[in-house]
């Protein structure tokens, strides 16, 4: 494989979503740009990567299980701390960009193992990568970015908060490591991201319905006031 | 029997059985912050305990190399110090002179934690690792323990909390004793006193969210009556 590939595919995944950011509405358009943040990341961290296998002898299940969840989670925190000291947004619209941060790095680190393996890929391998790596990605970002939520509200809480889930996302990023690369625990490794994504889901879906509600409920007691 | 796989799944129960009654009393509209962080401290405690878990089952040195199950234990000394400096100690202590007799009574605990790094870590006959690994957990620990030491001590405010909520803090001293009496046993090789301070810890662990639940409800209910 020519040694510029991830540099290629780069190119072919950033510019095409690049250029459609002017066009796209105000309110997606920052989804977008923490999407090809995520992006950016992702390359970026591919060389740290590098570094660290050299850094410790090529020790692949060590490396991978123990190093590059530390380096991953805190570059791929960076992008949001900048939002939250850029612009002043709410816990919702943190969780978000985050989220897309991770998905956007997700997406990159998908493509160039997709393309490094493309003889030994599969349709199940294409499930779960993607319904476990990159879900795994945004949730553990999105939850550095609940804390950061807080650097606004509550100072005295943001810095240890933020911290603390950071350390937090970092173990949950090495177990899913762990799992996925140890043959007796692979699939706990895929089914992790899942089950931790879906009482999330559940959670956002009931209080969308209770917001939904109080707001027509609102509604109708001033049209029956008037 | 792997005495450390036995130490790990201990804790990892218990503390996963605090963690989900702590959802349960917590995560709900209204209730304070001071428990979720406590909550959030559990859940990085089970998630280090699984990455502790599946790196034994994986067959891997586990006590010879740094692994990121060690970050379970700061992550959850860090929301501890969290729950405390962020959300309890600005209603407790104003930083008038008039609180300061307390505040020098608790440099006690931070002097006594990183004191006892000396004779455990630095002077002991263990390695490099362990080494650099005691003296990040005791510093997290020295930090954390300043204000546990504080709301055991410092006079009581409106409606009891501080009283209500000495049970808790007493325990979560107890429980950084025990992770240094493990940390000390896993430095040393020695698997059965690393269960027993595992084991501790575990009843430690388990305890915590029902005496803040219980003394925040006292406030709570002070606080109703007037």
């Amino acid at each position: 494989m020519d040694s510029n590939m991830i540099y290629i595919l780069f190119i072919c995944i950033f510019v095409p979503i690049m250029v459609s950011v002017p066009l796209i509405e105000k309110s997606s358009r920052d989804i977008t740009i923490y999407i090809l943040i995520g992006i950016v990341a992702a390359l970026f961290i591919s060389e740290v990567n590098g570094m660290m296998l050299k850094l410790f002898d090529n020790d692949i299940l060590y490396v991978t299980t123990t190093i590059t969840p530390v380096t991953e989670e805190i570059i791929k925190a960076f992008p949001v701390l900048f939002y939250v000291f850029l612009f002043p947004a709410s816990r919702r619209k943190l969780l978000s960009i985050s989220f897309a941060l991770g998905i956007g790095f997700a997406l990159f680190e998908n493509t160039y193992i997709l393309i490094s393996n493309v003889e030994s890929v599969s349709l199940g391998w294409a499930l779960i990568r993607g319904f476990s790596t990159a879900l795994m990605h945004g949730l553990c970002t999105a939850a550095v970015g609940y804390g950061m939520a807080y650097v606004r509200l509550k100072k005295k809480l943001a810095l240890p908060g933020t911290f603390s889930l950071l350390i937090t996302a970092i173990i949950y990023h090495g177990v899913f490591n762990i799992f996925v690369q140890t043959e007796s625990m692979k699939y706990f490794g895929f089914l992790l991201p899942s089950v931790t994504y879906m009482p999330f889901l559940i959670y956002i879906i009931i209080k969308n319905k209770k917001t939904k509600t109080e707001v027509e409920g609102k509604s109708i007691s001033l049209v029956t006031k008037k | 029997m792997n005495y450390y796989l036995l130490a790990n799944i201990i804790v990892c129960i218990f503390a996963f059985v605090g963690f989900v009654y702590g959802a349960m009393q917590f995560f709900r509209h209204g209730k304070a912050l001071y428990g979720q962080m406590i909550t959030f401290a559990l859940l990085c405690v089970v998630i280090g305990r699984i990455f502790n878990i599946a790196r034994i089952l994986s067959g891997v040195n586990f006590i010879g190399s740094f692994q990121l199950g060690t970050l379970g234990i700061i992550g959850s000394f860090m929301f501890f110090y969290t729950s405390n400096y962020g959300t309890l100690d600005s209603i407790v202590d104003d930083g008038t002179k008039e609180f300061l007799k307390y505040r020098l009574i608790a440099m006690v605990a931070p002097v006594v934690v990183i004191g006892l790094y000396f004779p455990l870590f630095f002077l002991g006959d263990v390695t490099k690792i362990w080494k650099v690994q005691g003296a990040v957990l005791l510093f997290f620990m020295a930090l954390c323990s300043y204000f546990h030491l504080k709301h055991l001590v410092i006079t009581d405010v409106e409606f009891g909390v501080i009283k209500n909520l000495r049970p808790y803090n007493l325990l979560a001293l107890l429980y950084m004793m025990s992770s240094i009496a493990e940390c000390y046993a896993m430095s040393r090789n020695n698997s059965v006193m690393t269960l027993v301070s595992t084991c501790f810890s575990a009843v430690f662990l388990v305890l915590m969210i029902p005496l803040i639940s219980r003394g925040l409800k006292k406030s709570f209910k002070r606080k109703r009556n007037g």
